[in-house]
């Protein structure tokens, strides 16, 4: 193919030596706007890491042949949530915690409702698929323009949750086609939350850098992984990443 | 395993593929959904050579539209996370089509190998460049002469001189088909007298200048100047390779004795069986495509599992040879004229 060297200007925002494109520019870390912003963020991981404990410890209960190995992976999430909590320190934030607590209610509500109706896979699908990939696409986004402390600590972070979307995947694999129908449903259910979840932090977001287009895109690149290892089909696959789209 | 990373002509045409899949949610959804939402596996593809030879591949549509042109990091985004899409799905040779290459090389992707987890593997993608090169020169030498134009007599003026395939056609032609002059046209001046001293010759024009003299027309540059063509000052019979992203010169300037002709695009001997050429709107959708996508597959058919295209101005005649060869070999010919007029005589000379 051609290359644009050679052409006037298809857009001028084709030309590398002009336009607003460098995304990896570092924020000022230490404005009152920065730090402002940076509250609810790190509320809302602080708070997503404490969930995820909480919800992996729950999942023990409907799965006691796995209790121990959910137990494992709940402490990994305690480990995250000091590791979080120390970066505001570093800062000098405090975390604004019932923002984050009201965020993740709808995503809570509809995982305590599942644990109430012993529904293992919707648990899994909102804990170990939905959070877990929005987790990581977040931890991914942010590394780049986090302060160097946080930096190291999310690094750290992310390599571990992977594990817990695979622990989420591979259950769901060996047992899909039992969960297909409460798989979708489940995905009807959740998906728009998560979107509304990313609108939500869009703002603040912002000001630490992070975009939501990528958000989106990076969460649903994770989350249409796990799909894929499940067994999901492509075609099913866009369709339910659709909902978080549209929804 | 080869792949095939593409993208529609434009928004409308990316919604009504979609509905056409069955894809009704992002039929529906906007350009800022279109934005935010991953690249995708939409098509596995065999592809059976006349040497009995059979392959496997994959189309990847990056979910890019020409229209986020203008949005730098959602381009950059598109063509890296297809890219990491390839190489997850263990493709060993990946083609970067119609925008994809320009927005890697523009926007010096190289620079951006880790993506997320994944630390791209540059061995597994090429441009294609090579064989789009060699396709080209492949349809001047064809096509001149159904029309009347003699090489050896004729000025070949080629718009894009100093890129990537317009430096290789320019070797070409200079060097193995022996045209009477090259006219060198293209937007930096340095970079086109750097060529003309590798060429031992040619001669810098401004478009307008060598438009006045050209018998044949080569246009390896992107959309913008060709709305500075000014089809009455081409001399007649005139053949111009449309080789450039997208292909619209037809619209503009063909007509009496102006013989527009699709660069760069090649058929295959038989039906491939696919849906995703007909998006790129080829007139034979399940035979022709682009030649960097036949050149992932003929890596794949003869085991180069190389970035055989990579970077600028890395074209060699041997390459052209090689992939020129293997492009014969493995039943693909160049998209030549339909119906040429006969023409009897040079109109310059």
């Amino acid at each position: 193919m051609p290359t644009l060297e050679t052409t006037t200007s298809v857009d001028s925002a084709l030309d590398p030596s002009g336009g607003p494109f460098e995304g990896s520019e570092l924020p000022d870390f230490s404005t009152a706007t920065y730090k402002d912003a940076y509250s609810r963020i790190n509320a809302i991981v602080i708070e997503g890491e404490q969930e995820a404990h909480d919800n992996y410890m729950s999942l023990g209960t409907l799965l006691p042949d796995q209790a121990e190995e959910l137990a494992r992976l709940a402490r990994m999430e305690l480990k995250h949530m000091k590791g979080f909590t120390a970066c505001a320190n570093n800062l000098g934030v405090t975390a604004d915690m019932p923002f984050a607590q009201e965020f993740f209610s709808p995503l809570r509500n509809n995982f305590q409702a599942a644990l109430q109706d012993g529904k293992v896979v919707t648990c899994l699908l909102i804990q170990a698929l939905l959070i877990e990939a929005f987790a990581i696409s977040a931890y991914h986004i942010y590394i780049p323009v986090a302060d160097p402390f946080a930096r190291k600590i999310t690094e750290g972070v992310v390599k571990d949750e992977y594990t817990h979307l695979n622990y989420g995947q591979e259950w769901l694999r060996a047992h899909l086609e039992e969960s297909r129908a409460e798989l979708e449903q489940a995905n009807r259910d959740n998906l728009p939350h998560v979107r509304r979840m990313l609108d939500r932090v869009a703002a603040d977001a912002a000001v630490l850098h992070m975009e939501k287009e990528d958000l989106i895109e990076d969460f649903l690149i994770a989350y249409q992984d796990a799909l894929t290892d499940i067994g999901f089909t492509p075609r099913e696959i866009a369709r339910m990443a659709a909902a978080a789209l549209v929804g | 395993m080869f792949g095939l990373i593409g993208h529609s002509t434009s928004f409308e045409s990316a919604r009504n593929l979609a509905r056409r899949l069955g894809f009704e949610e992002y039929a529906e959804g906007d350009l800022d959904m279109w934005c935010s939402a991953p690249p995708q596996v939409v098509e596995r593809i065999s592809v059976t050579s006349p040497t009995g030879k059979r392959i496997e591949g994959a189309y990847i549509d990056s979910v890019f539209v020409p229209e986020m042109l203008s949005r730098f990091k959602t381009a950059k985004r598109k063509v890296l996370n297809a890219m990491e899409l390839a190489q997850k799905n263990g493709i060993d040779i990946t083609a970067l089509g119609g925008f994809t290459s320009i927005i890697f090389e523009d926007f010096k992707l190289l620079r951006e190998q880790q993506v997320r987890a994944t630390t791209l593997d540059w061995q597994r993608f090429t441009t294609g460049n090579t064989h789009t090169a060699w396709v080209i020169c492949r349809q001047v030498e064809d096509n001149a002469p159904r029309l009347g134009i003699d090489l050896h007599r004729a000025k070949v003026a080629v718009v894009g001189a100093s890129g990537d395939i317009g430096s290789a056609v320019c070797r070409w032609l200079s060097q193995r088909t022996g045209v009477q002059e090259l006219l060198l046209v293209a937007r930096r001046p340095q970079p086109l007298v750097d060529l003309q001293e590798e060429l031992g010759g040619g001669r810098i024009l401004s478009m307008e200048d060598a438009m006045a003299e050209a018998d044949v027309v080569v246009w390896v540059a992107s959309l913008a100047q060709a709305s500075s063509i000014d089809p009455s000052r081409l001399p007649r019979p005139c053949l111009m390779i449309d080789g450039g992203y997208p292909k619209n010169l037809d619209t503009r300037a063909a007509g009496d004795g102006i013989h527009v002709l699709k660069g760069g695009i090649v058929e295959f001997g038989s039906d491939i069986g696919w849906q995703m050429m007909g998006a790129a709107e080829m007139a034979n959708p399940q035979r022709q495509m682009f030649a960097c996508f036949a050149e992932a597959m003929l890596l794949e058919f003869e085991g180069l599992h190389t970035n055989f295209s990579w970077g600028r101005n890395n074209i060699t005649l041997e390459k052209m040879d090689l992939i020129g060869a293997a492009s014969l070999r493995h039943g693909f010919q160049a998209l030549g004229l339909e119906s040429p007029a006969p023409v009897p005589s040079l109109s310059s000379t």
